[in-house]
């Protein structure tokens, strides 16, 4: 996910410029030239000249020298690297999941596929990721469902208390 | 006085004391872990905070913070890893004395130092913020825009990368706060019709996204730590008292540079110890020996991030401006409890900041027991290999983010603002200055837009205050701040040529 500061650079600029521009459309107080359209348009303003002053590499030599990032990294370019950088993605995905099926299948079985399938994505093996997946969503559980009174959806497996 | 016993009376219930006690060795743990900061930990935390009295609520947030900070050296001084940013400025120096094989002493001057640190920051706290409520109830939106610019400011001097992406990192944050109903008059912006969005961002599952998911999936990519080497650890306390005399200039230096640092707001225990560390460089008679394992450097920075996290707390109690992101969130548990930050804070609730000066000052002496164990355990308990850790932080971060307000979409919110964390911090944005701008983003707009409405849209009265005009020279001092750095290195580097 490692951008060129060319295209970061531009995508804030334009950024800045929608912001701007839709709050420009926002409409106003009656009566009363500073409304809620003054504060986006600012941050647009600021926006846009950001990017564009990093698209040209200014404050560059303020960076700090870039990290290793890592032997885990398998050499660019190979169909293993893509999917190893893939795999950053598997914990936002993972609570989109978890968003759309908890309600239908219940809290422990989601849970136990969340623990389960990021243990095994951090190289666990199974002896650990089982007893975890089972473990740690009856331990949540308990703490934010019986003490602090969180309305965790039941679904298809009820929490034996 | 009787409000000093009232506040005692809170804190020694069973509860409270529970509670700091639980967060203590929370804050402890995920400390010591590479890569889980302090941030995290005190984010992870609020969920439950949520549910607790208020004493108790903000008696965890203290307790889980100061821990967190110091066992965040444990890490740093084993393995070079330091265990949360604050630590960073000085890990090569405590490992440069493990090397050396006196990982105890690096470790007791760490324990002992944030000790001192933190009670010495809050007693600065406890003299200052009452004082400087008196000035503050002065204060008219002029100067609460300045310094909420002023923090922002700050905030993106700490950020030890590009200014200028800092500054845009900054600006998204701003960006953000515009989401949402909450404006001056209260139109949805920026909602595209989607009416999850007009409450706006909820800051904590965004705060638990930056924070917790964004860590779990910078370590799907990258190498695991190499497990603490076991090895056996002398007495920790040996020969701290000989330090602490022997290094007194420093160690005072230290405090009182990190009480200063942390009263501005914007700036907390990160900029302290970098700042703490270089100058004790600065002025040490044995400036050589620095990056060898000496231990100037690690009694001043060591002091000098334990006594910011505590005077961070002036600028948040009083005006609402966090030091830090820790004080970021701290202010977040504040509104929740009805101690709404201002100065009226000081007479209206005095036996409320008594139970948190107490509070401070008993976490940062339950921090040496603590401490010790943690130290011995840590060769052990630290095994843990982050595959068995990690899947519950993901865990915990679904149910954190869903409990704040039992709302499906909080879930939806932490995933995204993990993937922005994680592209940001990739591409060499700051994202401590993007939260600090999510933050502080309605407050810097309120008091943006009444002045202006007060001022009939004419920017003059905005220099015309005293403490105003100080205050925004302050902040454009900030922010031209990096251009002359830029120019004098320039200038030295020709020289040098020349």
């Amino acid at each position: 996910m490692h951008l060129p500061d060319r295209v970061s650079g531009a995508i804030l600029a334009g950024l800045g410029a929608l912001a701007a521009y839709g709050g420009s459309r926002l409409p106003p107080v009656p009566g009363q030239d500073v409304g809620p359209n003054v504060f986006p348009m600012v941050v647009g303003a600021g926006l846009i000249l950001c990017g564009v002053l990093i698209a040209f590499g200014i404050g560059r030599s303020f960076e700090a020298p870039e990290e290793d990032p890592g032997a885990a990294v398998p050499a660019a370019g190979s169909l293993a690297a893509r999917l190893v950088g893939l795999r950053a993605l598997l914990p936002p995905a993972l609570l989109l999941l978890y968003v759309l099926v908890v309600e239908r299948l219940g809290f422990l079985p989601t849970a136990a596929v969340l623990v389960l399938v990021t243990a095994l994505a951090l190289g666990a093996r199974l002896r650990l990721a089982l007893p975890l997946a089972a473990a740690a969503p009856l331990a949540v559980h308990a703490v934010f469902s019986k003490l602090l009174r969180v309305p965790l959806p039941d679904g298809m497996l009820p929490a034996p208390w | 006085m009787s409000g000093v016993l009232d506040a005692l009376a809170q804190i020694a219930a069973l509860d409270v004391l529970l509670a700091i006690l639980a967060a203590s060795v929370y804050g402890m743990v995920i400390g010591a872990l590479p890569g889980l900061t302090a941030t995290m930990a005190t984010a992870l935390l609020v969920p439950i905070t949520f549910y607790l009295p208020p004493i108790a609520a903000v008696a965890t947030i203290i307790a889980a913070s100061a821990m967190a900070i110091f066992s965040g050296d444990i890490p740093g001084a084993l393995l070079r890893i330091p265990g949360t940013p604050a630590s960073a400025a000085y890990t090569d120096e405590a490992y440069a004395m493990t090397r050396k094989g006196q990982a105890e002493t690096a470790l007791g001057i760490s324990l002992w130092f944030s000790a001192i640190g933190g009670i010495v920051g809050t007693l600065a706290l406890m003299a200052m913020a009452p004082a400087l409520a008196e000035i503050a109830l002065s204060f008219s939106s002029f100067e609460y825009f300045w310094l909420a610019l002023l923090g922002l400011m700050c905030a993106t001097l700490v950020a030890r990368s590009s200014p200028v992406k800092a500054i845009a990192a900054m600006l998204i944050g701003l960006l953000i706060s515009c989401i949402g109903i909450e404006n001056p008059a209260g139109t949805p912006r920026f909602t595209f019709g989607v009416t999850d969005l007009l409450g706006g961002i909820e800051v904590i599952p965004a705060l638990v996204g930056v924070f917790a998911i964004s860590e779990v999936m910078r370590a799907m990519v990258s190498a695991e730590a190499p497990p603490i080497p076991r090895r056996r650890l002398g007495s920790i306390l040996r020969g701290q008292w000989a330090l602490t005399r022997r290094y007194q200039v420093p160690m005072w230096r230290g405090n009182i540079l990190g009480v200063l640092v942390g009263v501005l707001p914007g700036a907390g225990a990160d900029m302290a110890a970098w700042i703490g560390y270089s100058v004790s460089k600065r002025f040490s008679k044995e400036r050589e020996k620095f990056g060898t394992g000496h231990p100037e450097g690690l009694v001043e920075a060591g002091a000098a991030n334990n006594s910011a996290l505590a005077s961070a707390w002036v600028p948040a109690l009083l005006f609402g401006i966090p030091g830090d992101t820790i004080t970021a969130i701290a202010i977040g548990v504040l509104y929740m409890k009805g101690l709404n930050p201002g100065p009226t804070l000081f007479t209206e609730r005095a036996d409320s900041m008594y139970a948190l000066y107490l509070i401070f000052i008993f976490a940062n002496i339950l921090m040496i027991p603590l401490g010790i164990a943690t130290i011995r355990l840590a060769t052990h308990v630290l095994r843990a290999p982050r595959a068995a850790v990690l899947p519950v932080i993901v865990l915990l971060s679904v149910v954190g983010a869903f409990a704040i307000g039992n709302n499906i979409f909080a879930v939806v919110v932490a995933a995204a603002f993990g993937l922005l964390g994680f592209v940001m911090e990739r591409n060499g944005y700051p994202v401590a200055a993007m939260v600090l701008g999510i933050i502080m983003g309605s407050m810097l707009e309120t008091h943006f837009v009444t002045s202006l409405i007060k001022s009939d849209n004419s920017l003059l009265p905005f220099f015309e205050r005293p403490i105003a005009a100080v205050l925004a020279t302050i902040a454009a001092a900030a922010l031209l701040w990096p251009v002359v750095a830029w120019t004098l290195r320039r200038r030295a580097r020709a020289t040098a040529a020349a």
